[in-house]
């Protein structure tokens, strides 16, 4: 499964892709290749120290992001649109219909391998057992134990849901009310993570490219706007599932700043006024027809391109480009410069190591990805975003063309609060629209009440924090402890500096 | 990267079809799932555009059916005239 093969699409690149013959553009080529030289664990955390909650959000998108991309390649088949998907039995590891199995003795090496992560990392959740960390909140299952028990880890799996949640089969039946509320979703967890190993065809992974500027986008749910983008019609839900798990981080960006956003400030509407005035990214988005064309006569001054900062940035960094560049499509004249910034922002990426030195036009060693397209380019920086700002790499910050975007950052999560500590205010002092995102509910919370105690009241909301519309709909599994279930940017909301327009001076 | 499909043979050509649509050109379930935050409003506006047509129909039908005519005097038929001797003694 993890052979070295060159996609049938990269034996048939444009041809200016083929002759470039710099080492970026073959790192850059190799990239779009998707070729299947990443290894990589989807869990790699065996020289983590304890709570290995932090290394909860390297959850099983890198495998998802590599797996995906494998899947992707995997069956030549998926150049011909004639071939039926079921001639080629002989690829694929599970049929449809049996897409079920226990994690230890499922038909995959590598769910077998975590499984055998689970049981050697995952405590069982009975109260009987001592606690083995501090719980992360009040629907923590941790919370729960005061026994004394010894911790032991989950050997027994649950037959109707198949992942290892206890470590007997007398503590399972004891906490079988508080599985059964989280059965059925481990359940489909685990049949849709055997669907992404089955060797199948996966028409869901072929995305759309620009559309005629007219045809606007309903961004209303996801399947109005997979209409209106003009996708391939996804009917079955599973399959919905794993195409919305990679689109969701660009399509929620461009849910915030696109026009046609659905947070508007009426009262369900979720969006402040400060956050309509904050929106001032629109006016560099959706610019006004300008006369030009391809002639010298055509020639217009352009503006440069809107900024979207992901700092924290883990497994987004390594999602197939062909998934960020739906971002660009949603924008018909608009570019764009994503810039990865965080310490893991190259998870995943091992093909594109070493990284480039660092010189004076370089000064970070920063990856830049400049042929993806004509309207996106993607830099990465393997730093704190601290370091950035105080070399001040990015300065000035306009808020009409940057944006700083953070999925899921665990801004109030006790493992990783103090690495933003000092980026927070920083970020709050550019005074540039931030848009974050969340696991849970809790999480969410959890962060908004992180940095109201942090900056005290220097905060200005702009998108009231709830469910974002475009979540992903499917559900991820923490390796480390299976009665934790979350989804990719579930929760969203926004926030700025606080503007003051005039302020009271006493005078006395 | 077209969102057409190439689905039907005929002839041995094939004829691009939209994929929301299956091979007997019924919506899919992902069209129905689209369509449906707009299914109430939009069965509303058609029962009243209809209604109004409706409405308008009966309203002038019925005005019109009032009319009475019995003022209006119908002309006896035309008496035929009999052949005249002027004919005859040209």
């Amino acid at each position: 499964m993890s052979s070295r093969r060159v996609c049938q699409r990269c034996s048939t690149l444009p041809a200016s892709i083929q002759r470039a013959p710099a080492p970026l553009s073959a790192r850059i080529a190799a990239k779009r290749c998707f070729t299947l030289s990443r290894t990589k664990q989807p869990s790699k955390s065996p020289s983590d120290n304890p709570p290995l909650q932090n290394k909860r959000r390297l959850s099983s998108l890198e495998s998802q992001g590599q797996r995906a991309s494998s899947e992707y390649v995997a069956p030549p088949a998926s150049q011909q649109p004639s071939q039926s998907p079921h001639e080629d039995n002989s690829r694929l590891l599970l049929k449809p219909d049996n897409l079920f199995h226990s994690f230890s003795n499922s038909p995959s090496p590598e769910i077998r391998r975590r499984a055998a992560f689970m049981k050697q990392n995952a405590y069982c959740p009975h109260p009987a057992h001592a606690q083995t960390r501090q719980p992360i909140g009040p629907h923590d299952l941790e919370a729960r134990k005061t026994g004394t028990h010894p911790p032991a880890h989950v050997r027994y799996e649950c037959p109707d849901c198949g992942i290892p949640v206890s470590c007997s089969y007398e503590h399972f039946a004891d906490d079988y009310e508080n599985h059964l509320d989280i059965c059925d979703q481990l359940r489909e967890i685990n049949e849709d993570d055997h669907d992404l190993r089955s060797g199948r065809f996966f028409p869901e992974f072929e995305y759309p490219g620009p559309q005629l500027e007219e045809a606007q986008v309903n961004m209303t749910n996801w399947d109005t706007l997979l209409y209106t983008r003009e996708f391939n019609a996804i009917d079955n839900e599973r399959s919905l599932r794993q195409a919305t798990r990679l689109l969701t981080y660009p399509i929620t960006i461009g849910s915030v700043i696109h026009e046609l956003s659905p947070y508007n400030i009426q009262s369900g509407g979720r969006l402040t006024p400060e956050g309509l005035k904050s929106m001032t990214l629109r006016y560099t988005l959706h610019p006004p027809r300008s006369g030009a064309g391809m002639t010298v006569a055509g020639l217009r001054p352009n503006p440069p391109p809107t900024r979207l900062f992901i700092l924290g940035a883990r497994a987004e960094s390594s999602l197939p480009r062909e998934v960020w560049i739906q971002l660009v499509h949603l924008f018909p004249r608009a570019i764009f410069h994503l810039i990865f910034i965080g310490p893991e922002s190259m998870a995943n990426r091992d093909a594109e190591f070493p990284l480039p030195p660092r010189t004076a036009s370089n000064p970070f060693g920063a990856v830049v990805e400049d042929r993806i397209s004509g309207q996106m380019k993607i830099s990465t920086f393997v730093e704190y975003y601290h370091t950035l700002h105080a070399a001040g790499a990015f300065a000035p910050y306009d808020p009409y063309f940057d944006a700083f975007v953070l999925f899921h950052p665990g801004l109030g999560h006790p493992a990783s609060s103090h690495e933003w500590a000092e980026t927070i205010p920083q970020l709050l002092e550019t005074k540039v629209p931030v848009i974050c995102t969340g696991y849970t509910e809790y999480d969410m919370q959890r962060d908004i009440k992180w940095v109201h105690d942090t900056v005290g009241g220097e905060v200005d909301m702009l998108l009231e924090p709830g469910e974002n519309r475009f979540r992903s709909l499917r559900w991820d599994l923490n390796d480390a402890d299976p009665s934790d279930v979350s989804c990719g940017n579930f929760g969203l909301w926004a926030f700025r500096g606080k503007r003051y327009e005039t302020t009271r001076k006493d005078v006395e | 990267m077209s969102r057409s499909e190439v689905v039907t043979m005929v002839l041995g050509r094939r004829l691009p079809q939209s994929s929301y649509y299956d091979k007997d050109f019924r919506p899919s379930a992902s069209l129905y799932r689209a369509r449906q935050p707009y299914l109430v409003k939009n069965a509303f506006t058609g029962i009243a555009m209809l209604g109004f047509a409706i409405s308008v129909y009966t309203f002038t039908i019925r005005a019109v059916s009032q009319d009475e005519f019995e003022d209006v005097k119908v002309p006896d038929a035309p008496v035929e005239a009999p052949p005249t001797s002027s004919a005859v003694a040209q």
